[in-house]
């Protein structure tokens, strides 16, 4: 291989067994036109084929979901003053999702007929914040982020005020506007 | 020979794990699986949600719960009433229904473990006088103070005033009457039916009623409008 | 005898396997190659061992988000030895990456990426990023609440990317939220994808290692001339060369030996990692921690200023990976000596003590709040015996106020704030009063939430807390060193 005999054989490479095969094919012209004929073809038929692979992998990315208004049960379960826990079924959850289609919040009751509701996500990284009702703070386990009862940053890591979602009173019930996870750029 | 040898007790060993017990040595042990009116579980409870402010001994600020009177006084619907809604004004509400992470269920259980765990150690007088409070006579009660509690607790007391404003406004009457009933022995503060001063067997039932009120009665209202407990 | 020959030689004849094996079998190595070099090897083989007990581990696992925490605790306590494959390939897992970070830290301070061995480091920087990455999307297949919240800041991380952030997350998690699509796509990583990268890899490191032969001990003065050097080092090892098998090999048998023993030693001594708590996200009492070769990530992200972190977590580890891979190209030649190349051992130093600290700083995570701290931690005897009826309601508001969850009393509490066992030495009755009602110095200001008893309260306990041979801070001008409002904060 390493003495392969360029001389006749058009440098294009090929062994002698090809050259033979070649010889047996036809015209060297002929033989430059298959070589760009199978190169096309096999480009096409390439590009046509990782189109859906790379469509099917970036979907996620290109598919856009709208919220949902979720029910988070009767206005009378959040007294006023008071910020409580409350959990939903995501609403852009995928038959897969099991538990972690679960999702959970704080909803502040300022007074009767007013909310806050904040995501359970630091603004920092994600983490779930947790409310102590007796200091009135939000503490987040992960890098000590610490937030006020309106939201508002205190302490810690997170630039800025904990993620917070649109709300409703309709019929006596309190929808928020829900499914994306919260992320910096928006304010849910 | 030896390879044998060696070769018998590898296969050995291998029957061994793979045939018998192959179980997981150190199986997770769940909380879960306890039951919550267990000693344990109620201690374990314990310490996770109340041993931070109540002691159990000298330690920690607030009522102790290892206390000789305690459990010898406090019925268990007391105990739960307590728990579920809290009580003054540093003693939260742990019931669900008020934001609290325990059902009315759990919290049943856990007070039954908890009396199991630390009842048999009432040793105190205790059913002679009620867990919750109830109405006496301040006039009467000023009596009392001033033979049996002052010289630790009057404005020049060694233990400090009672009857600092400050501390008034943080204490319900209910607090004031737990702390006398159930003292803090091992810091020093008698229970209410241990010697006291001019008292060598304690108060009666009625002058704890009568004392408790009059420290009340030394409540002045807050000027800034805070909550009095 | 005669039969084996004969369907050797059948055997060989076909295939040719023999002549093909024989050299890498037998080709000469540096007759100095000692100890240093038997990290490579135990490296593969813990690798090798993660393909044997990864595909054992996927016979039963199942890899949808509904299922896969209950799979894995089957496989922990019903399915016979499960829970010592789990144990193995969990150990085996921080074995190969603590292996591989010594066999790199080896072939940097001895600079055996120079010339003609640059490739044999870069194939080896992506083997790494590629066994980092199968680390991390190991820690994703345990679906329990540590992979679920890691999952949630890796999507914070993700992100911050500028415009594209909000692709880049989807693409991430395969969704707008982190379910089961996340967890699938991140299953297809770690035992199709990564795998298949690394042996590809692995392949091409080895093959590297034929061509380019294995490098002898750095020797002061031996420089590395690229004109001269394949042709005098082809001359040394005929001359002076040792067979790989089995004069270093013997070697590396010994210590991979030793490695076994020591894995399944510590596998079935501590068991298997995890899996922790379930992974339902509204259960939020939770403390999410990423795995060992992740802790000095989890510091460093924990310690950054918030106003550049953004900067740095994005463009830190693209600059780090891009050092690593120029590295060769920016000295392929001259003195491989560590003695001769005194920054580069600096420079290798300060990693390993920086990525230590931070991995420490990561364990303890001062940073983070004890979330039970008020509710679990009582107030030591000593801070309550001879306190004033006030005095212990205070101490009682320090509880109730989750002060404990960041101040720390008798070294139990959280480490966020200063602990505060002498506090009244440093600061006056006024300056107490000041700092629990105004905050500052990364505390959250508590006048809105205490009323003037409490405040009163919690500042008379405060200002008890003081050894008993220095005074009271309450006796106006009385404390030792008046601190200035700047000692406030931390
Ligand atoms: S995620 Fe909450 S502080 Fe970092």
């Amino acid at each position: 291989m390493n003495d392969r005999p360029t001389k006749g054989c058009q440098g294009c490479g090929c062994s002698d067994a090809s050259r033979e095969g070649g010889a047996i094919e036809g015209q060297p012209a002929r033989r430059g036109f298959m070589v760009k004929l199978g190169a096309g073809l096999l480009g096409v038929g390439g590009l046509l084929t990782a189109l859906p692979i790379v469509g099917y992998i970036i979907g996620p990315a290109t598919k856009r979901f709208t919220n949902v208004w979720v029910d988070l049960g009767a206005v009378s379960v959040f007294p006023a003053g008071q910020t409580r826990f409350a959990t939903f079924l995501n609403p852009i959850r995928q038959p897969t999702d099991g538990d972690s289609a679960k999702t959970a919040c704080w909803v502040r009751c300022i007074e009767a007929g007013k909310f806050q509701v904040f995501a359970i996500n630091c603004a920092h990284l994600g983490c779930p914040v947790r409310w102590f009702e007796q200091s009135k703070l939000f503490m987040c386990p992960c890098h000590g982020g610490v937030y006020y009862q309106d939201g508002s940053r205190a302490a810690g890591p997170p630039p800025r005020g904990l993620f917070e979602y649109q709300w409703k009173v309709d019929g006596g019930k309190l929808l928020i506007d829900a499914g994306r996870l919260p992320g910096l750029e928006e304010s849910v | 020979m030896n390879c044998v040898r060696a070769g018998c007790c590898t296969v050995s060993l291998w029957c061994w794990m793979v045939g018998g017990g192959c179980e997981r040595p150190h199986p997770e042990q769940h909380a879960a699986a306890l039951s919550l009116d267990s000693p344990a579980a109620a201690q374990a409870l314990f310490d996770s949600n109340c041993r931070g402010c109540h002691s159990q001994g000298a330690e920690g600020a607030a009522l102790p719960l290892m206390n000789k009177n305690y459990w010898a006084i406090a019925t268990d619907a007391v105990v739960v009433q307590a728990i579920s809604h809290g009580q003054g004004r540093l003693m939260p509400a742990y019931i669900d229904s008020e934001g609290g992470p325990f059902t009315a269920q759990e919290i049943a259980l856990f007070v039954k473990g908890m009396r199991s765990a630390w009842g048999a150690g009432a040793v105190g007088r205790g059913g002679g006088v009620s867990p919750l409070i109830v109405a006496g006579d301040p006039a009467l009660g000023a009596q009392v103070f001033a033979e049996s509690c002052a010289s630790c607790h009057g404005s020049q007391g060694t233990a400090g005033s009672v009857t600092d404003q400050m501390y008034l406004r943080l204490v319900s009457d209910q607090g004031l009457w737990s702390s006398v009933i159930y003292g803090r022995c091992e810091l020093g503060m008698p229970a209410w039916d241990d010697a006291l001063p001019n008292r060598p067997s304690g108060l009666t039932v009625a002058e704890v009623a009568h004392v408790v009120s009059w420290i009340s009665s030394q409540r002045v209202a807050a000027h800034d409008g805070s909550a009095t407990p | 005898m005669k039969v084996l020959k004969a369907s050797l030689g059948w055997i060989e004849e076909r295939t040719g396997v023999v002549a093909f094996v024989a050299p890498l079998l037998f080709h000469h190595v540096p007759r100095n190659a000692k100890w240093w070099y038997v990290f490579g090897s135990a490296t593969l083989m813990f690798f090798t061992i993660q393909l044997v007990t990864g595909v054992c581990l996927a016979t039963v696992y199942a890899p949808s988000a509904a299922q896969a925490w209950e799979s894995l605790n089957y496989i922990d306590n019903h399915v016979p030895m499960g829970w010592m494959l789990r144990a193995l390939h969990g150990w085996s897992s921080n074995a190969m990456v603590v292996m591989m970070a010594i066999h790199m830290l080896q072939v940097f301070l001895h600079a055996s990426y120079k010339y003609p061995r640059e490739l044999n480091w870069i194939t080896g920087v992506f083997l790494l990023l590629t066994t980092l990455a199968l680390a991390f999307t190991g820690q994703v297949m345990r679906w329990d609440q540590d992979a679920y919240w890691g999952l949630g800041i890796g999507a914070a991380i993700a992100d911050r990317i500028p415009l594209v952030g909000d692709e880049v997350r989807a693409l991430l998690l395969g969704g707008p939220i982190i379910g089961g699509a996340t967890l699938n796509r991140f299953f297809a990583l770690h035992v199709f994808v990564l795998p298949g990268a690394a042996i590809a890899l692995v392949g091409l490191h080895m093959v590297l290692i034929i061509k380019n032969g294995i490098s002898e001990m750095p020797k002061p003065g031996a420089v590395v001339v690229p004109s001269m050097y394949r042709k005098e080092f082809e001359e040394r090892m005929h001359k002076d060369g040792v067979p790989f098998v089995p004069d270093a090999a013997q070697r590396d048998m010994v210590f991979c030996g030793v490695c076994l023993i020591g894995l399944v030693a510590l596998a079935a001594f501590y068991g298997p990692f995890g899996p922790g708590g379930m992974p339902d996200p509204t259960i939020i009492d939770t403390n999410p921690r990423p795995d060992y070769p992740f802790m000095w990530l989890f510091g460093a992200v924990s310690l950054l200023p918030p106003s550049s972190e953004t900067a740095i977590m994005l463009i830190a580890p693209a600059v780090g990976v891009l050092i690593l891979v120029a590295l060769p190209f920016m000295s392929n030649s001259g003195e491989r000596a560590p003695s001769k190349r005194p920054a580069m051992v600096l420079i290798a130093l300060v990693t390993v003590m920086a990525i230590a600290a931070l991995t420490w700083e990561g364990t303890t995570s001062s940073w983070s709040p004890v979330m039970n701290g008020w509710s679990s931690l009582p107030t030591p005897v000593k801070f309550v015996r001879g306190r004033t009826p006030l005095e212990m309601q205070g101490a009682v508001v320090f509880q109730f106020a989750q002060c404990r969850n960041c101040h720390s009393l008798d070294g139990l509490g959280g480490k966020r704030g200063p602990e505060l066992d002498d506090v009244a030495t440093r600061l006056s009755y006024d300056q107490l009063v000041r700092q629990v009602q105004q905050g500052g110095g990364n505390m959250p200001a508590y006048g809105k939430n205490l009323d003037s008893a409490q405040t009163a309260a919690v500042v008379a306990f405060l200002a008890t807390l003081h050894p008993a041979n220095e005074p009271d801070s309450r006796i106006p001008g009385a404390q030792l060193s008046v601190p200035t409002d700047n000692a406030t904060a931390r």
